[in-house]
């Protein structure tokens, strides 16, 4: 049984990603281009080990800094909502990730360099950015593994729909480390292959990427909306996802009802995993017959718990530029027909589904529109 | 205002006690050959949240500041041979995965906060603002070893669980409410939350910017 989450109508007022191409406009553009921001490089960093598919921010080392390196490049992609005002009560943040500062504990436990400790927590990571940002105490701290950014999402449409505030600001960022390189190589799907997303081939490979979004909810200011935003979680086992796909169908089923008789386009997880790839294109093919499915981890590597906001921003730019990039990397044979590898015109489409999933068969999903 | 009633909380309290002592005390709540891999606080808040009979219908709201410390702890020391079995167990939200995974209970939504000066108050917030019919509102921590110096990791151990209704029936044994006011300032702390539910002691107060958050007892 599935239902929607959230079904007000929320306005997406700003929205922005930083990827090692830029931000959301620069990252569409290379998209479009089929350009690949990852490439090989050691999964443990400065301690070498295999060369596995990282995309990692221009002069971003993979070992941490203290402080982190990659607060500057999140200041940078924050600096167009810097302002009083963000972290209060009418004005709260919602701050999501699954890596935080994590990288900083991983630094701590291999140079015992104790400063490291203070942005390796969560909570310590995300008061570091607080603190550079100026924000408020108002400030909610999500994470579950890779639909942490939809959840940010869901809360902050809560709060508006419950007129608990006027705008909320969601932050998502995850800057990889060789603690979640080493780990998603140990689980044997981060190797050296470059990540083809939903192409049927023998073995599976995913890629990681450097990532950060943002966006401001509205309850009336924006060209776009989040019409409905639905979650599942299977709790069926921690890295994989019912054989049957009903978990991918449970989380799509609330939007396809909503958007009945509409010309959508989706963009999918597509982390280039076999198994969970084939579930979701089938699942899509069978929510939104006819609709074309794109995913863009082939270029930019999974950016984690950011990735819905990431592509969230990637797919709002396609809607405005009338241009949906395709999905980089892969090539035929697809799962499924509806796999759309080529950039198409999104200009007679009324919006996109935009998916996520996570371990524990967590699955996010939103629809969005022109409002 | 945001309320709901509180229909049945549970705490644990186990104070020092070691992961084996904690293994053995609560191995008969999982399923057999389930505890073998879960760490001291997925048994902890599994425990406590399995007792509220979680169903899919259900809204799930996890509220932890340091999360799964002693697997945290072990992956750093895996390194350069990472452990995958303490990668997917460290990473948040796991403990209160781990024993919904063991008993195969999917659930509609499942938030996990994971800290921060408003933890207490924004976890309320997400489990009032949900428009499930009940909300499980469950939390806890570990005590770290190596990373409790750094602040990294919890000094001390709990979990607790509550059942929350929108409608006061009958068994009703308590009020949850947000109450937004001007001028306020405050914070309340997890550790502080779980005293508040473990001796059933009623809360008025401040507890962020602009929110008051009271808690009533029958």
């Amino acid at each position: 049984m599935a239902f929607p989450t959230q079904n007000s109508a929320i306005r997406l007022a700003a929205c922005d990603c930083l990827t090692p191409f830029g931000d959301a406009f620069a990252t569409h553009a290379a998209l479009l281009r089929g350009e690949r921001a990852l490439s090989p490089s050691p999964v443990l960093g400065r301690e070498g080990g295999d060369a596995v598919p990282l995309a990692l921010l221009p002069g971003r080392a993979l070992d941490e800094a203290n402080p982190p390196a990659w607060l500057h490049s999140l200041q940078t992609l924050l600096a167009p909502v810097a302002g009083p005002g963000w972290g209060t009560a009418r004005h709260p943040v919602c701050v999501t990730s699954s890596n935080f500062g994590v990288g900083s504990l991983y630094a701590l436990r291999r140079t015992g360099e104790a400063g490291h400790a203070a942005h390796g927590t969560p909570h310590g990571s995300v008061e570091l950015v607080r603190r550079a940002l100026g924000w408020g105490e108002n400030v909610a701290i999500f994470s579950h593994a890779c639909v942490s950014a939809h959840l940010g999402l869901v809360h902050a449409s809560r709060l508006l729909a419950a007129g608990a505030a006027d705008e909320v600001l969601v932050v998502s960022y995850d800057f990889l480390s060789p603690f979640v390189a080493g780990g998603f190589h140990a689980l044997k799907i981060l190797n050296v292959d470059l990540p083809v997303p939903y192409q049927d081939r023998a073995t599976g490979s995913i890629g990681l990427g450097d990532g950060a979004g943002y966006a401001v909810l509205s309850r009336n200011h924006g060209d776009f909306a989040l019409e409905v935003q639905s979650l599942h979680n299977e709790m069926y086992h921690f890295t994989a996802n019912k054989p049957d796909g009903s978990g991918f169908a449970a989380a799509l089923a609330p939007l396809a009802a909503a958007a009945a008789g509409r010309k959508l386009w989706v963009k999918g997880h597509g982390t280039g995993t076999l198994e969970a790839g084939r579930m979701e294109a089938q699942a899509v093919a069978q929510a939104f017959s006819g609709a074309p499915l794109v995913g863009w981890k082939g270029s930019l590597g999974h950016t984690l718990g950011s990735c819905g906001l990431v592509e969230l921003a990637i797919a709002a730019a396609s809607l405005r530029s009338g241009r949906t990039p395709g999905t980089v990397g892969s090539a035929s044979p697809t799962f499924t027909d509806a796999v759309a590898l080529e950039p198409f015109d999104n200009t007679a489409f009324d919006g996109a589904v935009c998916a996520s999933n996570a371990f524990g068969g967590a699955h996010a999903a939103l629809l969005l529109s022109h409002a | 205002m945001l309320e709901r009633y509180i229909q049945a909380v549970r705490t644990d309290a186990p104070g020092s006690e070691e992961p084996a002592a904690t293994r053995d005390r609560l191995k008969a709540r999982f399923a057999p050959g389930a505890v073998r891999r879960m760490t001291q606080l997925g048994l902890f808040v599994g425990a406590v949240l399995g007792e509220l009979q979680p169903g899919e219908a259900d809204a799930l709201v996890y509220a932890t500041q340091f999360g799964e410390g002693r697997a945290l702890e072990g992956y750093l020391d895996s390194f350069p041979g990472a452990s995958p079995t303490l990668f997917q167990t460290s990473i948040h939200p796991s403990g209160a995965q781990q024993g919904l995974i063991g008993r195969q209970r999917s659930v509609r939504e499942f938030f996990p906060l994971a800290g921060g000066n408003q933890l207490v108050a924004t976890a309320v917030q997400a489990a009032l603002l949900s428009d499930a019919e009940r909300v499980l509102f469950c939390g806890g921590e570990e005590r770290g070893t190596w990373l409790v110096p750094h602040g990294a990791a919890s000094d001390r151990a709990f979990a607790f669980a509550l059942a929350l209704t929108r409608v006061r029936a009958a068994d009703s044994i308590g009020r949850l409410a947000l109450e937004p006011v001007a001028d306020s300032a405050g914070a309340l702390a997890l550790p502080d939350w779980f005293e508040l539910l473990h001796n059933r002691r009623p809360f008025a107060g401040a507890v962020a910017p602009g929110w008051r958050l009271v808690l009533e007892w029958q």
